[in-house]
């Protein structure tokens, strides 16, 4: 009896820590991502392949950043840099993050709109569909039985390795293009730094590190049980990058080597693999975007609602009733009919405005990174748990990398 | 008599009485246990260090403070953990709102000062929560301050008065030194202290749980979701715990120091009174999800021959929840449980009649019957209180019609 008691704890202890970080980065490989991995591939075959093992890194670091910060504090982002950095701060921040993550809504019906243009449904039924739909999944539904559609729907993740596979890739070449050193010609054309800033902020996004410290938060993790979470997260951490690897490989293998340099919706990403792998991997890849889409659609407004509610102190939870948290719901509710309605303009570029939300992101990146490193550090707040060394190298190397190659960006651009 | 906004103060630049500027306002201090309102000084930031200044030297105080002193003349500050710092303890941090019942953060404080001969006397006021101290603190600096003063005029103040603000924090020593004990939040409902609580982090929810009154704290654990109570028993010295588990309703303590960790749960009943630790380690033997698991062991039982006033003694000496008054227990030979008598019907009877008299036809359930059986019998019979019997027909304890909705609603 109390053994069966001890290993059904046991269970139950690793079901509830094994979901906020894996979730996460599963959620991370949105429509945005996959674009934005998609294009990579399309435009530059296997020589931006390079940034995967330091993307991947800086991701582990950033993602257990947040996690140790939730565990230790029990308190989420927005909470935290409004009380150490005050009302001001938090108010520009939040409003920066609110823009670029409109920016991400806008990219995940994207998502929705072109993965079912593949089988030739309207957008301009699909994207209003898709927005009532995800708005009453999170507002009626319960916030744990949703997560649990998020964690099933994580498997679906899968459909892009087979995807690669079945894309028959030169893996030497891939290789090689994974372990070697970046070219120099990239520094002075635009098109290349614009691909690696969106590589970056498609992978590591600034909304994520506020939806994983109030996952954690949530789940009621605490400093004791962080060892298991920190696994939690660094695996989450490389599955979504082998993930994301893939998509680069299989997009290299086929529409970069055939010459479809540019992809200008997902019918074009499917309708180039389409002659080379066959019908399976055309419908996995429009029902691996799909569901990426829709799920992170589900995710992203109502995590930004929390984190803006929290951090500017007007009353939030789902709850609440409407009237009680006005601004909470409005916020979410205006989030996802905006960002669906973007997408109700003829002859969108649907593509071009997902990878640019990511590039984004990537510029974004730098400002929270910073916060969250004089959080990290911050002995009164962390107490022992404050970032090792080795943390910060790799996170204020990331924040000056990513800001160099925002300026390079900006002075390559013609 | 005026109202300043400490977000005014703090910046502010301190002038002399030559009118030189002699530094900035950087904080401002409330010693508590020399006054619960009464601003202690201001730490001004000067070109030798930080300096104090005590509201008796200010003549006045808006974005400006004028002092009759010199600057040479003001001590210089010395940090102590007894000092409430208004910026540091109070601005952007959540604080309990007594009166509205729920966590809130704070945009602004209200500071009064009001002029005593030549000198002024400051009080906190109030907190201000809603759009006045967060356009405030947006424009300051940006809007010249008669236009910001006109515009804040037209936004609808939401501000908290400070008799209704318990503060937060999670140093016990430090709680102690501020005189910080949870007594505006002790006194609400259990149900809204374990609410509030739930909003918390689990550093603040712990801290509130070492400083309330043992049966408040026991009555509000009762009423949080299962998997933070845990977390907060765990986070608990051992005595601390064992204390207020000792004060909670039989059948909430088994079910929590059931759902915690076999060693964690020994412990605390090794630390606890030998009567509720048999009572509370009996319940424990019975799965959750039985009306054995569900019942509670403090009821009322008297034996049939006893008369109305027995059972009023009874009722004077009982000490469990009041949700078990509802109903007085008749036993007979052997412990058997024999009949029932409800509250009411001791209450308009005479002292001499005896119960056997009142006793009405009994419902009663065995120890394994399943919870949705137990829930249908309440349906059914309309029942406020339900027996549970073992195999030999005596009464091992009750079920109360408010476990039974809670059971209902937390039905996965």
């Amino acid at each position: 009896m109390s053994l069966l008691k001890s290993w059904r704890a046991r269970l139950v202890l690793i079901l509830a820590v094994i979901g906020p970080g894996f979730i996460t980065a599963n959620v991370d490989n949105d429509a945005g991502g996959i674009f934005t991995y998609s294009q990579a591939g399309a435009q530059f075959g296997y020589s931006l392949l390079w940034t995967m093992i330091p993307i991947t890194i800086a991701l582990v670091v950033v993602q257990e950043m947040s996690a140790r910060m939730g565990a230790v504090t029990g308190k989420g982002l927005s909470d935290l840099i409004r009380e150490e950095f005050g009302f001001r701060v938090t108010f520009w921040l939040m409003l920066a993050l609110v823009i670029t993550n409109f920016g991400n809504v806008v990219a995940e019906f994207a998502g929705v709109a072109s993965s079912l243009e593949l089988f030739g449904a309207s957008k301009y039924i699909v994207v209003p569909a898709a927005a009532a739909i995800v708005w009453a999944l999170v507002v009626r539904g319960t916030y744990d039985s949703i997560e649990k559609i998020f964690l099933a729907a994580s498997g679906f993740y899968v459909c892009y390795i087979v995807a690669g596979l079945l894309a028959h890739p030169d893996w030497k070449a891939a290789a090689f293009a994974t372990f070697s050193p970046p070219s120099r010609v990239g520094i002075r054309n635009y098109g290349y730094l614009f691909m690696v800033i969106g590589l970056v902020g498609a992978t590591i996004a600034p909304w994520m590190q506020f939806y994983l410290q109030a996952s954690i938060v949530e789940k009621g993790i605490t400093a004791r049980q962080y060892i298991a979470s920190r696994w939690d997260v660094i695996l989450g951490c490389l599955f979504t990058d082998v993930v994301a690897w893939f998509i680069i490989v299989a997009c290299a293998a086929t529409l970069f080597a055939s010459g479809h340099h540019d992809i200008a919706s997902a019918a074009d990403a499917a309708q180039a693999l389409r002659p080379l792998v066959g019908e399976y991997a055309y419908l996995l890849f429009a029902a691996g975007l799909f569901n990426a889409a829709l799920f992170a659609a589900s995710i992203l407004p109502i995590s930004t609602a929390y984190a803006v509610c929290e951090g500017l102190g007007f009353e939030s939870g789902l709850d609440k009733k409407f009237h009680e948290a006005p601004v909470f719901y409005w916020l979410y509710t205006l989030l996802i009919v905006f960002g669906a309605g973007v997408l109700l303009v003829p002859r969108l570029p649907l593509v071009y405005v997902a990878v640019l939300s990511q590039v984004a992101n990537g510029v974004v990146l730098p400002l929270v990174l910073v916060f969250m490193l004089m959080l990290t550090n911050d002995r009164e707040l962390m107490g022992e748990h404050v970032n090792s060394r080795g943390f910060n190298i790799v996170a204020w190397t990331t924040v000056v990398v990513m800001i160099v190659l925002t300026i390079l960006m900006i002075l390559t651009q013609r | 008599m005026s109202v300043v906004a400490l977000s005014e103060l703090l910046g502010a630049s301190v002038r002399d009485a030559s009118g030189a500027v002699q530094g900035r306002v950087r904080e401002i201090a409330v010693a508590p246990q020399d006054h619960p309102t009464r601003i202690a000084f201001l730490i001004v930031k000067t070109a030798n260090g930080e300096r104090v200044l005590p509201p008796g030297a200010i003549s006045s105080a808006g974005a400006t403070v004028r002092t009759a002193t010199e600057a040479a003349n003001w001590e210089s500050f010395t940090p102590s953990d007894g000092l409430l710092l208004l910026k540091r303890d109070l601005l952007d941090q959540q604080i309990i709102d007594i009166h509205g019942r729920k966590v809130v953060r704070v945009n602004d404080v209200e500071l009064e000062s009001t002029p005593v001969n030549s000198h002024l006397l400051i009080n906190v006021v109030a907190v201000d929560v809603g759009a006045r101290g967060a356009v405030r603190r947006l424009s300051k600096g940006l809007v010249p301050s008669f236009t910001l003063r006109a515009l804040l005029e037209r936004i609808p103040p939401r501000v908290i008065p400070w008799e209704f603000v318990d503060l937060l924090e999670t140093d016990p020593a430090r709680r102690v030194k501020l005189k910080i004990a949870y007594k505006g939040l002790a006194q609400l409902h259990p149900a809204d202290i374990a609410d509030i609580v739930e909003d918390l982090a689990p550093a603040e929810r712990e801290s509130v749980f070492e400083t309330i009154d043992e049966e408040v704290a026991a009555e509000a654990l009762e009423e949080i979701d299962p998997d933070i109570q845990v977390s907060i028993v765990e986070s608990l010295d051992k005595n601390r715990a064992a204390d207020i588990v000792e004060e909670m309703d039989p059948d909430a303590a088994a079910d929590l120091l059931g759902d915690l960790e076999q060693k964690h749960s020994d412990e605390i009943l090794r630390e606890m009174q030998p009567d509720e630790r048999h009572e509370v380690t009996q319940l424990l033997e019975f799965k959750e999800n039985t009306a054995a698991g569900r019942m509670t062991t403090e009821f009322i039982s008297v034996p049939e021959t006893a008369v109305v006033d027995d059972a009023i003694d009874a009722l004077k000496l009982f000490e469990g929840s009041r949700e078990a008054l509802a109903t007085i227990y008749l036993t007979g030979v052997a412990q058997k449980l024999v009949g029932v008598v409800p509250l009411v019907k001791i209450a308009v009877s005479s002292p001499a009649i005896q119960l056997s008299e009142l006793s009405e036809p009994f419902i009663a359930c065995a120890k394994d019957t399943p919870q949705d059986e137990v829930a249908a019998l309440f349906d059914k019979y309309n029942l406020i209180t339900l027996a549970v019997v073992d195999e030999h027909g005596r009464i091992a304890g009750i079920i109360t019609a408010d476990d039974v909705i809670t059971m209902l609603r937390h039905k996965d």
